[in-house]
């Protein structure tokens, strides 16, 4: 599984990476502009990826902006249903405003951290990723 | 809940939402459980409700509350369509109510920080046999079945934060000896070793890298730290007073909210700050929920400088109008206290002694002192509404309380519900909860008498349960009423008897209200059997005590064969009584002013002594009750009056006179109760204690307690 981490914090990024690394290849980025391109570079090589994890709160663009960006990528490139990432917002932010609006924009899961391990990986189970 | 209603989490909005959808579903189910079917309007709303929990509790992932909402909604999916025949009405009210009950429970565990582990699978298992059940009725009636409900598996999921300790935080302040170098390199070396610690750490001065005249001013103001951990107390202070030169380490227990603000105006916000529920006009509405809409780029991170807390692109603002907000209760019951205290330093202003000197000119004072009362009476009124609340929430839940132990014991029973929209104190309805509920019980299973007996004594089928609430001079009555079988006077007495409950005197001797108080009387129980829901003689004494801990009495009254009545009178206000101040004796004591009747000169010829030491008094041909106060309490002074110097005041305590000798009356003025300190035996006839302007102590006279004292002196 080909995986995309999108944090601006040391300590959560170094945790997240050791812990995703394995369920599979890890990409990381310390922004959200970053985490676009690499999205795009990685859908150009067509080797797209098949989760990506994005931090609300961070540099260039915030994890809304890169949500809502890739979603309309794909739409573009007619990319639907199944086909399209698996995208999981993993933030401190818990307000229901704030979940509501992840889930308007498109994303699958919205995980608040400290991050719960063993729903995670139920619903990457679920999500049919492991 | 009430206390995390303002963090307005995720998890929050699911308990929240799905407790206000279970209310709604089960009123409905109440609402129909005498009907032959649900109707059209119950049926979708039920349907929805059943939707909207599934739908939900799929994103949460709480995958049993799913599978029975789901299997329940289906049921009413085929009840949509096609209603047959053959639906037992009365089971599927239980299995609506059971699945509320079911889920209730599950959010119940997730709300106190557990898993909803639950086993659901007996319940889907029967839900599910029923539902083939409704399927063959469909078939049989020879209509189509209609297609499969759809069922869609939720796509989008949310995790909660993963359980644990929770966050705590702290303000610390670092002293460090006046003679030290670099202070502001040991202060970075006191949050480097902090980090390990920290979940979340901001400082000031934030320059202490880059800019050495920072020493200077941690020197002198101290280096500040907000720090967010799960470490206690101890432990991030001995981790900094290992750090060197430091003199002084000062930590104290800070908030999120704090945490949130940094160092940027430095208030210390109060914790619990009041929440706007709601906007009284639209456009503000509008303007509130545009300014607090979260939109892609709000939460870009514009700069995160070492030690400051993350600067996010969007400014939020603070909501502009508000028509409500809901304060926490215990700033309700510090304003009560202070006002109670405010009461009291008026007194001691108006009634001054330095005043009475003669010949003062106090017309500017008096009209200011007259401002003043006007003012402080208000203030009370207007506190005294803002803790008032409708008992319809209270009532709803008798409802319930009524089906369910009605169905156990295969009674049919109607619950008539009045006044339900009675305003009373907060306070009040916290405590009359739990004796409500426990007087409802008894008059389901004691009260109304099963199916043989009713038919027998001649009356109607369906038992009926009136809970009744009223507002009546300064007291709320909340009544009970049941047409069963009533108390059964000589069976009480002799039990009485047989628990040495009473003395010698017969069952002639006992009015019929006396005798029935006994069952208020710990373990006293009539019923032989023991059900599961009352009946073990735990529960009426419970009861009293719980009512009389606000100051309130039970009641008890019934007519053999016809019902019996429950009547719990309570005082509106616990704080504040309009009360006259009088003396006798030595002593100062206070009544309450709407239980006076009149006050009258007497002379010895009206009283009338009995043999057994007993007098009464004649006024105006009626004969009442009659006791000196100052005798009865010890008071009296050395100097003995007469009873033509003294005044007697007449007062009424629902129904029963009392005639009270007392020698002069004091004022008419509010009075503040409190309790009798507890370090002092409680007395019959007085209820609490009270200070007056002067400063002197004032007794509050309890009427009942005091015609009930008599028998005791004599």
């Amino acid at each position: 599984m080909k995986i995309l981490l999108a944090e601006d914090d040391f300590a959560s990024r170094k945790f997240m990476q050791k812990y995703l690394d394995k369920y599979g290849e890890c990409d990381v980025t310390v922004d959200g502009g970053e985490a676009v391109d690499a999205f795009l570079m990685a859908l150009e090589d067509e080797e797209p990826y098949d989760l990506i994890c994005l931090d609300i709160m961070m540099p260039v663009l915030d994890g809304y902006q890169v949500l809502k960006a890739i979603r309309s990528m794909e739409k573009e490139r007619g990319i639907e249903g199944d086909k399209m990432v698996k995208i999981i917002m993993t933030t401190a932010l818990n307000e229901e405003k704030n979940v509501r609006v992840a889930f308007e924009l498109g994303c699958t899961v919205y995980c608040n951290k400290p991050i719960d391990q063993e729903k995670f990986e139920q619903v990457l189970s679920k999500l049919k990723l492991v | 809940m009430a206390e995390d209603f303002n963090v307005e989490g995720m998890l929050d909005i699911f308990l929240f939402e799905s407790e206000q959808l279970l209310d709604n579903l089960q009123d409905i189910v109440l609402e129909m459980k005498d009907e032959s079917r649900f109707d059209d309007d119950s049926i979708n709303e039920i349907f929805r409700v059943m939707h909207t929990i599934k739908g939900s509790s799929g994103i949460m992932m709480y995958e049993d509350i799913t599978t029975v909402s789901h299997k329940l909604e289906d049921v009413f999916y085929y009840l949509r369509d096609t209603y047959p025949d053959n639906v037992p009405h009365v089971k599927l009210v239980e299995y609506v109510l059971e699945v509320a009950d079911y889920i209730s429970g599950e959010l119940e565990k997730i709300k106190e920080g557990g898993e909803p582990d639950g086993d659901s699978s007996k319940l889907v298992a029967e839900i599910d046999s029923f539902l083939t059940q409704i399927k063959t009725g469909i078939i049989d009636s020879g209509e189509d079945l209609p297609p499969e409900n759809e069922h869609q598996e939720a796509t989008q999921f949310y995790i909660p934060a993963a359980p644990g300790e929770a966050s705590k935080y702290f303000r610390i302040t670092l002293h460090f000896f006046n003679d030290t170098q670099m202070c502001n390199i040991r202060a970075y070396q006191a949050v480097y070793e902090l980090k390990e610690y920290a979940e979340d750490l901001i400082f000031s001065p934030e320059d202490i890298i880059s800019n050495e005249d920072s020493g200077e001013v941690i020197l002198q103001e101290g280096f500040r730290i907000l720090l967010m951990t799960k470490s206690d107390r101890a432990e991030i202070k001995s981790i900094l007073e290992k750090c060197s030169g430091v003199e002084l380490v000062d930590i104290k227990e800070s908030t999120a909210q704090e945490m949130m603000l940094g160092f940027s105006d430095d208030v210390i916000m109060e914790q619990p700050s009041p929440i706007v529920i709601a906007l009284d006009d639209e456009e503000a509405k509008k303007a509130k929920e545009k300014a607090e809409a979260v939109t892609p780029g709000d939460y870009v991170v514009v700069k995160q400088d070492v030690g400051k807390k993350k600067q996010i692109a969007k400014h939020t603002k603070g909501p502009s109008k508000a028509a409500f907000m809901s304060v926490s209760v215990e700033k309700m019951d510090q304003l009560m206290d202070l006002i109670g205290e405010m009461v009291i330093a008026e007194a001691a202003v108006l009634e001054n002694p330095d005043l009475k000197v003669p010949g003062l000119e106090l017309s500017n004072f008096q009209k200011a002192a007259g401002q003043l009362a006007k003012i402080t009476s208000d203030l009370q009124d207007v506190t005294m509404s803002m803790r008032m609340v409708s008992l319809q929430a209270t009532f709803q839940k008798m409802n319930r309380i009524v089906f369910d132990v009605s169905r156990k014991l295969d009674k049919d029973i109607e619950l008539e519900v009045i006044g339900e929209n009675t305003e009373v104190d907060k306070n009040i309805i916290e405590h009359i909860s739990d004796p409500l509920m426990h007087l409802i019980r008894n008059s389901v299973d004691h009260g109304i008498e099963d199916k043989e007996g009713r038919k027998a004594a001649g009356k109607p089928k369906k038992g009926k349960i009136t809970l009744e609430a009223k507002n009546e001079g300064g007291k709320v009555y909340i009544i009970v009423r049941d047409d069963g079988a009533g108390l059964d006077k000589e069976k009480i007495y002799s039990k009485a008897r047989q628990k040495g409950l009473i003395d010698s005197r017969s069952i002639n001797e006992y009015s019929a209200k006396e005798i029935y108080q006994f069952i208020t009387y710990p373990g006293f129980s009539t019923n032989e059997t023991v059900t599961e829901y009352s009946g073990r003689g735990v529960g009426m004494d419970v009861v009293v005590k719980n009512i009389q801990n606000i100051n309130g009495t039970l009641e008890i009254d019934s007519v053999p064969g016809q019902g019996s009545e429950m009547t719990l009178k309570i005082p509106l206000t616990l704080a504040i009584i309009n009360g006259i101040v009088m003396e006798a004796g030595t002593g100062l004591f206070v009544i309450e002013t709407s239980l006076v009747k009149e006050f009258v000169r007497v002379n010895e010829d009206m009283l009338v002594h009995e043999p057994n030491g007993e007098k009464y008094i004649m006024i105006r041909g009626e004969c009442y009750p009659f006791m000196n106060l100052a005798k009865r309490y010890n008071m009296m002074s050395t100097e003995s009056e007469t009873i033509e110097d003294g005044v007697v005041i007449v007062m009424d305590y629902d129904g029963k006179n009392i005639c009270v000798l007392v020698d002069k009356l004091v004022a008419q003025q509010e009075i503040v109760v409190k309790p009798i300190p507890n370090y002092i035996k409680r007395v019959r006839g007085l209820s609490g204690c009270t200070q007056l302007g002067d400063g002197s102590v004032a007794l509050i006279l309890d009427l009942p307690g005091l015609m009930l004292g008599e028998e005791k002196v004599k």
